[in-house]
């Protein structure tokens, strides 16, 4: 599956760098000390730069990957260090501008789709490791992605420099940031690092991050990221410190819920990733941030459903193979889902194919994340395991379905495991996918 | 219906099996145009699945496919049927199923994978029987790579388990886990007998693969896999309707047409359900009918140029009928505890008998150590046994467990007199005559069946196995070859090494029909290797014109 990410806003460090000619000769750091590039690489790992910065199938860091925003399509940006092509050219202190502050070489302005005010956070030493590691350990790749093409008035990049007024940046952790205690650490690795919010916290009208609803919960290209603030009613105020990290390392914790999508994406390429000590200070940080409690969840997602005790569906009587009707939800989910998830829907014995009842998408009131799901399966690596699941949109092998039977295999998943009917339509399952089938470069 | 500019294309295929998507594939993805001409519906996996939830007869492999009425196949392995219609000594051991429809019989098959032995290849020369064949091992080798990883073949490491056919890369997927019946068939076979148990090289995923999911062992491979980790036709189908090329279901292709000359072929001709006709022109045809249709549609496609069918100056084209019909034991082990039917239905070999000197005088042969679930089977021996009430659930319980099913691909032999005809009596809703066969079987696999029936006695008495139900006479395993035999020479032959026809220059054939031995491997790696040869030859020549 193509990254689908918190790609909102992750994007263009140097789009049209080729075209700037007037430049010093590429200005290198002295041979970096394996401690600095260790740093760096795990710098970039918590920053998760891949996931915007390399297309499907593309090198690493090369860029190319389009991301849908509310502008246009934003297209990622070559970071690796060729010095034509890529950020070879950049010193360490131009480099340091637009990561956090979104100033490209040239001084244009970079558009927000790259999250730098998060990174604005992020310690002078950790940006220069960042720097360091990707001009030395990243293999050069000397390809230019397609420029991206933005509607007016955000693509004249000077209405960036309004957007940067309004967006602010927040002012650097200062020190080494190896020696925070855990809740500053794990703030760190929050805000300037990870940058959850940039998925996770509401935006307002000038697609900033909401003041005063950190991590309450936002729609982003078809899935929704959920409220993750410790509200017992409407975020994760049930998880414990341990649950979290176990969710950010492997994608899955059974009983509470599974990553997919971009969560999916973040787990694979960054937190997995992550040490032991980190996962603990991010976990125990996310969790003593200020509850919110959510519009329309109002009981905790995952303590929905129960097993059920199948009534017996099967008449004896077969279909002509030419006569394919569509089915009701109840034989859409025993022809699609009951194989894997049981037709009780407790899923395998272990937790490969995770529970439907007790599962924190099927039991929030938003349907969002569960048609994407279906449409999209789950193709998640974390450590030894790949959680994969197929989709079943209009590119799948295993079953094409139907907008009107993934709108009642939804509904049949939501009200038999989860929160109840939301009545979701064929067109909306439509809007859905029409909406990833354009992204998809 | 489709305008009469959408029929024409530089390549038109009959048949939308493993052969001829696969070709498609490749082909559409080189930007050459194709037709794909379908005679049975398109179809989808949700539905299958439902029509095998409600079949109460699970091991019917048909079952979950009824036909439709202008694309039948046959409904079953029952003597006689009203599709495929046997005659001859051995009448019994040819009623082979198929299906008819998009994506071909993969959708129900076990996802054997074998590739053949180079010997396979050179029964003649190195054994004195049957034929070689016109193409060598070395030629296919890499297109049984390409197969396997078109397929998504799992299977050993050849350093650890060589399966005697030499591989230039790894498998593409690691082999499968073995399961707890199959350990406990290993272990008595290599502790008790000088043979050997191998895993099965299975079309099947070990890990994702393809956008596909990973096996979970729901053991019905047959007749339908419920998550799509096993490989079907159809997924080629997909791929190459994504790469452009261009299916056409429910067109029941009646006849070709050539040219003044005889020598090449200018277009076929279809009906649809309502027997309204049309004509698909090309510059090059391929025939991937499945053998027995394949033959079918050159036999039914006879006219004044050519009075004994297309293709067939030699008059081989419905000869040479070859399965790998073998034996089949079921019995109660009195051993430990087996518990089969966790896992895919097949996967485990004994090998031991793929090749051997004895090939000069008897076939050879493969035995599986079949993994499916015995409950039906262990009822109703028990409701025979008389049990009721609670001793009969014990019973069920105890017999489903020891349950051992062996069974065995043993070689055919080409044999001209084993012969498919047109039907005299029977034709289908379109007036197309159903087919016919004749067969006896060759005396070269009756040894082998004799030999395989000793090693099953062997094996019984090595599990101290009781009630043994022994399948009357022989077991037709739905493999069958030979139907448009390949050879060198045009006068025996129909097809030469690359699978074309003798006969017309443009028209190529992608079948088990061209096999000139069968080997004891399933057939499927081996026409899809062979598919992807024509693929190849195809691209080349459609470059250079």
């Amino acid at each position: 599956m193509p990254d689908l990410a918190r790609k909102i806003l992750c994007s263009v460090l140097t789009a049209g760098t080729a075209l700037a000619t007037l430049s010093m000769a590429p200005a290198r750091a002295d041979e970096p000390s394996a401690e600095l590039l260790a740093r760096g690489e795990y710098v970039a790992t918590a920053g998760d730069c891949i996931a915007c910065h390399t297309r499907p199938g593309g090198k690493p860091f090369a860029g190319g990957l389009s991301m849908t925003t509310p502008m246009g399509n934003v297209i990622s940006t070559n970071i690796t260090p060729d010095p034509d092509h890529g950020i070879g050219k950049y010193t360490e202190q131009e480099f340091e501008q637009s990561v956090r502050h979104g100033i490209r070489r040239d001084g244009s302005r970079l558009y927000p789709a790259m999250p730098y005010v998060s990174y604005s956070g992020m310690t002078d030493e950790d940006v220069k490791a960042l720097y360091a590691w990707l001009m030395h350990d990243v293999k050069p790749v000397a390809e230019i992605p397609p420029a991206t093409e933005l509607n007016f008035p955000a693509n004249l990049r000077i209405t960036m420099a309004v957007w940067n007024l309004v967006a602010g940046s927040t002012t650097p952790e200062t020190g080494d940031s190896a020696t925070f205690d855990k809740l500053r650490r794990g703030r760190y690795l929050a805000h300037a690092l990870e940058h959850c919010g940039t998925c996770h916290t509401p935006r307002n009208m000038m697609l900033t991050e909401k003041e005063g609803s950190y991590l309450a919960g936002a729609s982003l290209l078809g899935w929704y990221a959920p409220d993750i603030t410790p509200s017992k009613t409407g975020g994760i105020g049930n998880w414990t410190e341990d649950n979290l990290v176990a969710y950010l390392r492997t994608g899955h914790v059974n009983g509470l819920s599974q990553a997919a999508g971009p969560m999916g994406e973040v787990v694979e390429h960054s937190t997995s990733h992550l040490t032991d000590a980190d996962l603990h200070a991010l976990a125990a940080y996310i969790l003593q941030v200020p509850a919110m409690d959510d519009d329309v969840d109002h009981t905790p997602r995952e303590q929905f459903g129960q097993v059920l005790n199948t009534p017996d569906i099967r008449t004896g009587e077969l279909t002509r193979i030419d006569r394919l009707d569509e089915m009701d939800g109840q034989h859409v989910y025993d022809a699609n889902c009951a194989a894997c998830h049981g037709d009780n829907g407790a899923g395998t014995d272990d937790h490969y194919a995770p529970s439907l009842f007790h599962n924190g998408v099927v039991g929030s009131a938003r349907p969002d994340n569960l048609i994407m799901t279906v449409l999209h399966g789950v193709d998640r690596t974390a450590g030894n395991e790949h959680a994969f699941m197929p989709g079943f949109d209009q590119k799948s092998d295993v079953q094409r379905l139907s907008n009107a039977e993934i709108a009642s295999v939804v509904n049949y998943v939501m009200t038999t495991f989860g929160s109840g009917n939301h009545n979701v339509t064929a067109e909306q399952v439509g809007t859905m996918r029409s909406g990833e089938a354009t992204k998809v470069p | 219906m489709p305008s009469e500019q959408d029929l024409s294309a530089d390549v038109v295929i009959v048949g939308s099996g493993v052969a001829g998507s696969s070709i498609a594939n490749e082909l559409a993805r080189a930007g050459i145009s194709v037709i794909v001409l379908e005679a049975g519906p398109r179809v989808d996996r949700q539905h299958f699945v439902e029509n095998f939830r409600n079949l109460e007869n699970k091991p019917s492999y048909q079952g979950p496919f009824p036909s439709v009425p202008w694309a039948i196949h046959p409904p079953n392995q029952m003597t006689p049927n009203d599709y495929l219609h046997t005659t001859g000594p051995d009448a019994e051991a040819y009623q082979q199923v198929y299906l008819r429809m998009m994506g071909g019989t993969t959708w129900h098959w076990a996802g054997c994978a074998w590739r053949y032995l180079p010997s396979d290849f050179e029964l003649k020369t190195r054994y004195g029987q049957g034929r070689d064949w016109a193409v060598k091992y070395e030629d296919l080798e890499p297109f049984y790579y390409q197969a396997e990883v078109m397929m998504g073949v799992c299977g050993p490491d050849p350093a650890v388990e060589d399966l005697g056919s030499p591989r230039r890369q790894p498998y593409p997927m690691e082999a499968l886990p073995i399961s707890y019946a199959a350990q406990q068939f290993r272990k008595l076979v290599s502790e008790k007998t000088p043979y050997r148990v191998v895993h099965e090289p299975q079309a099947r995923n070990t890990r994702p693969y393809d956008n596909r999911p990973t096996c979970e062992g729901h053991n019905n491979c047959m007749p339908i896999c419920p998550i799509g980790a096993m490989y079907n036709g159809s997924y080629s189908v997909y791929h190459a309707e994504a790469a452009g090329a261009h299916f056409v279901p429910n067109a029941v292709v009646y006849k070709i047409e050539r040219d003044s000359a005889n020598k090449r072929v200018t277009a076929v001709h279809y009906y649809d359900p309502d027997k309204g006709s049309h004509r698909v022109t090309g510059k090059y045809f391929v025939i991937a009918a499945h053998c027995i249709e394949t033959a079918k549609l050159l036999l039914v496609s006879a006219d004044e140029q050519s009075p004994d069918g297309i293709a067939n100056s030699s008059g081989h084209v419905g000869r040479n009928m070859m399965d790998h019909t073998g034996v089949q034991v079921t019995f109660i082990s009195g051993d430990k505890a087996l518990w089969p039917g966790r896992g895919p239905l097949e996967t485990n070999v004994i090998d031991n008998f793929r090749d051997g000197t004895w090939r000069n005088e008897r076939g050879a042969y493969l035995v599986h150590m079949v993994d499916d679930n015995q409950v039906d089977l262990a009822t109703s021996l028990a409701i025979s046994k008389g049990y009721v009430g609670r001793e009969l659930e014990e019973q069920i319980r105890y017999l489903a467990s020891h349950t051992v099913r062996l069974f065995s691909h043993n070689e055919g032999l080409a044999d001209p007199d084993n012969r498919l005809t047109l039907s005299q009596t029977h034709k289908d809703v379109l007036g197309i005559p159903h087919p016919e066969v004749y067969y006896k079987l060759p005396e070269y696999t009756v040894k082998s069946c004799e030999h395989t029936r000793g090693l099953f006695r062997e094996l019984i008495g090595l599990m101290h196995g009781t009630d043994e139900q022994w399948t009357p006479g022989y077991f037709p395993q739905d493999h069958p070859a030979g139907s448009t035999i390949m050879g060198t020479d045009p006068r025996d032959s129909v097809v030469d090494g690359f699978c074309r026809t003798h006969d017309h220059e443009n028209l190529f054939i992608a079948s088990s029909a061209v096999f000139s031995s069968v080997g004891t491997g399933n057939i499927t790696l081996t026409v899809a290797a062979l598919a992807l040869r024509v693929a190849d030859t195809l691209k080349k020549e459609l470059a250079h014109a």
